[in-house]
Parts: C-alpha cells; structure tokens; sequence
C-alpha cells in the first residue's frame, strides 16, 4: 500500500518534469486520451466510431462476446475538429474492468473450453494493464451502458481513481439506442459530473461528446 | 460448502491486502470495517485478477460510507476531523468470492447480498 503511495508521487513528479522540458525544448506532446468503462458498454465501438469519424478506419473488434478488447491499444494522432477548435490526441482503448471473470462464460457464447480458458487468462491480464495505464492518462471517456444500473462497483471504482488522480474526464452514456436506455438513472448516480448520452453503434449525439472533449482542454 | 465471514479491521486490510485474497479464495466473504478508497478497490481489482483461476473467477465487492452526508459546513468539517483521527473513512467494505455472492446491491444507504 505504501508501494502505491510511493509510486503516484513518482508518477507525479515525472509528469512535471516532462512538463518542464516540453516548455524548455518546446517538443509537442501529444495528449493522451483514454476510453475506460465496465465489460460490454461498447468502449470499442466508440473508438471505432471516433478514428471513421476522422481517421476513415476502425480501430479493434467489438462483439457482444465480454472481454473481445484484452490488451490496451492506441491510435495516434486522432484530429477532431468543430467550431473553430480542434484537438490532436492519441487514443487509448482498453479492455473492460471487472472484478470477476469466468472462462464458463465465453462457453456460452459457444467458444470452446481450452480457448475460453485462455480467454480468460488473457483479460485478467487486460484488466491489470487497463488499470495500471489509468497514471498515463491526460483526459478519460468512461462509457458505461445506458441500459444498465449505473451504481456498479466498477464504475464506482473508475470513477474516484480518476477523481483521486485529478484526471479530467467525461462520463459516456452508452446505447441510447435502445429502449432500456436510462440517461436519468446516470444522472442521478453521478449528479457532479460531466455527462453526454450516446449511441456509438447508431452514431447519435457523438457531436456533443466531440464538444465536450474540446471544452475540456 | 464451508462459508466463512471475517471481520476485519482496516489497519489488517492495509497491512495485508494481498494476503487476505487468499481468505476470499478459501469461501470467505470479507468485512472491513472502513469505506477503503477507490485506489485500494482498484489495487483489490489486480490482485483478484492474479488469482483467478479454473476454481477463482473473481470477487464481488461494494462499500458503503456512513456520515458522509453532512447537513452543513460543521457537519463536514466533523466528519473530516472524525476520519483524520481515526485514520480511515467510516464505513464498511464487503468483499465476497464472486461464486457465492451473486450480486452486491448498492442502495444509497445499505447493502444487500445476493447468495
């Protein structure tokens, strides 16, 4: 525990001095932003939306199977522009955090039982990466699904790490394509923070969360 | 099934994190007598993802604050005081092995397992 505390000063103190030597060698830094959430809230599909949205391609595979994303990934140079601003990032998907996952559960989806197991090992895997990679984050969407209830211990968790952390962020109501979509219920859970209803599959409301990603700079 | 329930003070959980996992592991749902902070759910997170395995897939985990929501400035002023003393946020922490807790649901002022 100490460990941890040691290791967020250091995390700090790096990012300051990085500060530092951008301002004197004035090398441009690319800001980093991350999209963060529980299981199946459509994180990738997002992404996917936002680099055909001004990249023209996709980046990783989304499907309703849990735990498709298991390892962090980035695009570089993502440019979104509206209004006269624009704002030149990378962006980092990650795979959905959770606190239990049980290779039984690819099963279902008729995946077969060595490679479930595998499956299984691999997003362990992808959720410790996913939380450690929360240090190097600039700005972070958390998307969490809109047809679900928000109070999750997951969302919960993401949430007071980026508040802990002093890392800006915007929470992504997901699928309000559907009928089940529930923007109030989020609103409520999360009544001081900064929060846009989307769908990222149906590509609705994406414009509002490009302008919250620029107001945020 | 051998379930077990440990009370356990937040000073042991700060102390021996990691090693109070292995409790979960052995069918026994955890109480920590604190609300722990969101970077020690998170530090909880990567130890279970560690330890899962084909018997292992995971925890269930939620906390409850109690008095945190004061009705004025000397009410939060108290309640800050109250949890410098004591060295951790009042409230309760379960953590249960995710094959018997089914489910933890938060409602805003208790918690309720689902066996």
């Amino acid at each position: 525990m100490v460990m941890k505390h040691f290791k967020r000063l250091h995390n700090g103190l790096k990012k300051s001095i990085s500060s530092i030597a951008e301002a004197i060698f004035r090398k441009k830094k690319r800001i980093k932003i991350g999209i963060y959430g529980p299981v199946n809230s459509g994180k990738t599909t997002l992404a996917n939306r936002i680099c055909m949205d001004w990249l023209g391609e996709e980046m990783g595979k989304a499907s309703p199977v849990p735990h498709e994303t298991r390892e962090v990934t980035m695009k570089e140079n993502v440019i979104i522009k509206q209004g006269g601003k624009s704002l030149t990032f990378n962006l980092i998907d990650t795979p959905g955090i959770a606190t239990k996952i049980d290779f039984e559960d690819f099963i279902r989806f008729g995946i077969k039982k060595r490679l479930a197991k595998q499956r299984a090992k691999e997003a362990t895997k992808g959720v410790i990466e996913a939380i450690k990679w929360l240090d190097n984050m600039d700005m972070v969407i958390v998307v969490v699904d809109s047809t679900k209830d928000p109070l999750t211990q997951v969302n919960i968790t993401i949430l007071g790490n980026l508040d802990a952390r002093k890392t800006p962020f915007v929470i992504v109501g997901n699928k309000t394509d559907m009928k089940s979509s529930n923007m109030e219920a989020i609103k409520n859970a999360f009544p001081n923070y900064r929060i846009v209803g989307i769908s990222a599959k149906e590509g609705i409301n994406i414009e509002s969360l490009y302008s919250a990603l620029l107001k945020m700079l | 099934m051998n379930l077990k329930i440990k009370f356990v003070p937040y000073e042991k959980f700060k102390k021996n994190g990691g090693r109070l996992l292995k409790d979960i592991q052995e069918n026994t749902i955890l109480l920590i007598d604190a609300k722990i902070s969101s970077e020690e759910e998170a530090y909880v997170i990567e130890e279970t993802m560690r330890k899962v395995s084909d018997r292992f897939s995971g925890v269930e985990m939620s906390s409850l604050e109690m008095g945190s929501k004061a009705a004025n400035v000397l009410g939060m002023i108290r309640n800050a005081l109250i949890e410098r003393i004591l060295g951790k946020k009042r409230g309760i922490t379960i953590i249960g092995p995710a094959k018997v807790v089914r489910k933890i649901k938060k409602n805003p002022e208790d918690l309720l397992l689902y066996m």
